[in-house]
């Protein structure tokens, strides 16, 4: 078993260091402050308990960089409510981390890019099994 | 043979024909169980479809087509009743689709082999009916004309044979009785019956148990009472996205409807008990797990709205609320409403029913205790009043961001009237800072709220806010709530506060006036400067502004003046070994992120003036250590280690901070070919400090000074 804080640190890697944003080839996509870093942190700690849901198709990639609930019914009732609150802090943490990477380039008018270059990157790096939103919303397993 | 069939109608019933088979369907307008109507469908369709085929039997098989059939609450399309086989044994009647009050049924049919009528009695012993959606149903029937009586059964085909489900119906005058009774009935089959369209989106059974009766009474008008009596084991509903969803429940409801007698169109009188005794329930974002939760009401209902008259929701944990209101049938929103409750558990209160709504604000980790009592009331589509009181209550951030104990308040709000509200707050705690006893007089007025003046004790001092005023979130500009206060923070100590913090102890008091502190909705923003007085130095903190500063990562600014700090006291209470002298600094564009530094520009010279100004050998090894073990080595080497003290003349010491990295530089007057001078010695026996590494690593730099090792700064003797 992979660890999961490893496997997202080797995502996170990856994804930052092999964006080349289409039209802003100025913008430095792994440029780090303490704002990025703190994001970037949070998002490594909850990403270990994300894992099994992804895996499980309950938690889907959506087509705009966030991620969803695709499958509530995956989970037992009990839990359904922890997973919403892991979705909503996670989505704050990747719009938090879209603005933040776009004000640090001092265009914070780059951040829709960002966003849909992150939302295609994170659905390429996905493991086998998890579920995403194509272009035209519907859920794919890949 | 026209008089046999007539013989068997029920005598209140209008024979034959179109128009009157319609008046028969629009007598059933009310009846809304589908199975129900379904059967008395049957029943009333009867007498019409077997007088009609007297006039066309010719033949051995005899169809009537009625092609729609139109009324304001039940429409009928594509209806075939044909009578075939022997002796017209087999009965069929199909109908294409059904709409009962907006909701569509398609694709229904029943087939009867071995239908029989004679002797004023129409009976089925092997019927079954089928719908699009769901599985084959058998069903009997039994309807006797002169006994004016209906017994009729359905089974669920793929059930056994104790599950069923009857009706029993007795005429009499111009309407009837009937008991409808279950027995181990699958709420599974119900979502079959769910009209066409809405099942994918309505939250819809996928297994569970119903047992018990529901007494109907039918009069001229329609459906004039149902009294049902039913308990449903073992129940799990899911809607297509399992955000709206229910497992292994178990529930008894008890309920009761009478249509009122003279009332203005179609007008109930109801009442409901609802007992939930097993099972969870998840609708998007709350949870529930049965605890015994209880609800009761009763009330009307008509064309236009629901009414409660009273209602109770007991949720075991939470306490009991009582409730009225009318709610608007077309809209589902509420017209007028009254809610009040005395005695609310806060802890249950806030974890099973706020906490959902609060994700991602400030308020997402709280846990409360206590009492709560709140009265609200909603008129013609507005808050009109909402009073909260708290006892005895407690609110604790998880994460220790802030707590506040023994709060008592008085909370009311009218949307037409300026209140007042009293709120005692016994202690609280921001950070680790304790603060004392509050006493808050907050006027409201709408969503504007006023505090003209209160006094919180910090620790020996007070801050006193003055003139505080909060309002509401605007549209344009789109901001969020915006406040703003004046006020001063009388003498502090700072060996108190020092200790509560848990940092380093310093002597001394904190000190301000605040002209106005204001928050637009992102930044908080302190004009004038809070005054410390330590080091029988001061120290003035200005331009302060906070970002984001309920959210997970504050960033803090401001620009930090220092004045004539005494070296002694500093570097005693740091234990750096004494430095006799005095010193001025500055923190120019000071940025914390997370409360850590990520930028400024400091400088730190010696303050002007005469003083003593000597620096003990330990003092010198340790800044000379920030640079490397060579210094103490050299001083040990030198003759210079049977000296304690050395004079020097200035100190001065720079750090730009961008990055991450500190850019170091020394006296700004003094400039060195390879290096910067720190301190430059004067006096016998002189000692001169130089640093030569310019671009230092802020973390770095952080656990040198922390553990005072190694760096590369060396000292040059003199």
């Amino acid at each position: 078993m992979v660890n999961p804080v490893f496997l997202f640190r080797f995502i996170l890697m990856a994804l930052l260091s092999s964006i080349p944003l289409s039209g802003y080839t100025q913008a430095d996509i792994q440029i780090n402050t303490p704002a990025i870093a703190s994001l970037k942190q949070s998002m490594q700690q909850r990403h270990g308990q994300l894992e099994a849901y992804y895996a499980g198709g309950a938690v889907g990639l959506t087509n705009d960089g966030l991620i969803a609930m695709r499958d509530a019914s995956a989970l037992p009732l009990a839990a359904r409510q922890a997973v919403n609150t892991l979705i909503a802090a996670e989505n704050q943490d990747r719009n938090a981390l879209y603005r933040e990477i776009a004000r640090a380039n001092g265009h914070p008018e780059w951040e829709a890019d960002i966003r849909s270059t992150f939302g295609q990157r994170w659905i390429e790096l996905a493991r086998p099994g998890w579920w995403y939103q194509n272009a035209g919303g519907t859920w794919v397993k890949k | 043979m026209i008089k046999r069939w007539r013989r068997l109608i029920p005598q209140s019933e209008a024979p034959l024909s179109g128009p009157s088979l319609l008046r028969l369907l629009r007598a059933h307008r009310r009846n809304r169980g589908l199975i129900r109507g379904f059967l008395t469908l049957l029943v009333k369709i009867f007498p019409a479809f077997f007088v009609a085929i007297t006039y066309a039997h010719a033949g051995p098989r005899v169809t009537l087509s009625i092609g729609d059939v139109h009324s304001p609450v039940l429409n009928v399309g594509g209806v075939q009743v044909s009578l075939s086989g022997s002796n017209g044994s087999l009965l069929e009647i199909k109908l294409d689709e059904i709409t009962v009050e907006g909701k569509t049924w398609r694709d229904l049919q029943f087939t009867c082999p071995g239908f029989d009528f004679a002797k004023g009695v129409l009976q089925c012993d092997d019927g079954v009916l089928r719908m699009s959606r769901s599985a084959a149903f058998p069903v009997t029937f039994h309807f006797s004309s002169a006994d004016k009586t209906l017994d009729a059964k359905i089974r669920t085909a793929s059930n056994g044979p104790s599950e069923g489900w009857r009706l029993t119906a007795r005429w009499e005058g111009g309407g009837w009785e009937g008991v409808l009774s279950v027995r181990n009935g699958q709420a599974a089959q119900i979502a079959g019956f769910l009209p066409a369209g809405e099942g994918e989106i309505a939250a819809s059974p996928t297994s569970g148990k119903i047992n018990g009766k529901a007494k109907l009474r039918v009069d001229t008008d329609g459906l004039a009472g149902i009294e049902a009596d039913l308990a449903v084991d073992e129940l799990a509903f899911s809607d297509a996205s399992g955000l709206h969803a229910g497992e292994n429940i178990t529930v008894e409801l008890n309920a009761k409807a009478v249509r009122e007698v003279g009332g203005k169109g179609n007008s109930w009188q109801w009442q409901a008990d609802l007992n939930w005794r097993r099972g969870e329930i998840f609708w998007q974002p709350l949870y529930f797990a049965a605890r015994g939760h209880r609800f009761n009401a009763n009330g009307y209902v008509n064309d236009d709205a629901i009414g409660l008259n009273e209602g109770t929701l007991l949720l075991a944990g939470i306490g009991k609320t009582n409730f009225s209101g009318v709610i608007d049938r077309a809209t589902v929103a509420p017209l007028d409403f009254n809610l009040s409750a005395d005695n609310l558990e806060l802890a249950g209160l806030f974890s099973d029913v706020l906490k959902p709504f609060l994700v991602n604000t400030v308020f997402a980790d709280l846990k409360a205790s206590g009492q709560a009592g709140v009265r609200w009331r909603f008129r013609a589509g507005a808050h009109d009043l909402l009073h909260v009181d708290l006892r005895g209550a407690s609110v604790e951030d998880e994460r220790e961001r802030f707590a506040f104990r023994g709060v008592n308040a008085t909370i009311p709000w009218q949307a037409q009237r300026r209140t007042q509200a009293n709120i005692s707050i016994h202690s609280s705690q921001l950070g680790k800072l304790p603060i004392g006893e509050l006493h808050i007089p907050l006027q409201i007025d709408g969503f504007n709220f006023r505090i003209p003046r209160m006094v919180v004790p910090i620790l020996d001092g007070k801050l006193t806010l003055e003139d505080f005023a909060a309002s509401p979130p605007t549209q344009e500009p789109p901001s969020g709530w915006q406040w703003q206060f004046s006020g001063g923070l009388s003498p502090l100590s700072m060996q108190k506060l020092t200790e509560v913090l848990g940092i380093q102890i310093m002597q001394g008091t904190l000190s301000g006036e605040i002209p106005r502190v204001s928050y637009n909705g992102s930044v908080v923003e302190v004009d004038g400067a809070l005054l410390f007085k330590i080091f029988d130095g001061t120290v003035e903190l200005g331009n302060l502004k906070l970002l984001n500063p309920m959210g997970r990562a504050p960033t803090l600014m401001a620009d930090v003046t220092m004045r004539n700090l005494d070296l002694n006291q500093l570097t005693g209470t740091f234990s750096f070994g004494s430095i006799q002298g005095r010193v001025d600094a500055t923190v120019s564009g000071l940025e914390l992120f997370n409360w850590k530094p990520v930028k400024f520009d400091a400088s730190l010279r010696s303050s002007p003036g005469n003083y003593p100004r000597r620096i003990s050998q330990a003092a010198v090894q340790n800044i000379s250590s920030l640079g490397g073990g060579g210094a103490a080595a050299a001083i040990q080497r030198s003759f210079l280690r049977v000296f304690d003290q050395f004079g020097y003349s200035e100190i001065g010491w720079s750090c730009s901070l961008r990055n991450g990295v500190c850019r170091m530089g020394g006296i700004e007057l003094q400039p060195m070919p390879h290096g910067y001078l720190i301190v430059k010695g004067g006096g016998i026996p002189a000692i001169t400090v130089m640093g030569y590494n310019s671009n230092v690593d802020w973390e770095e730099l952080v656990s040198r000074l922390e553990r005072i090792t190694q760096a590369n700064v060396k000292p040059v003797f003199q």
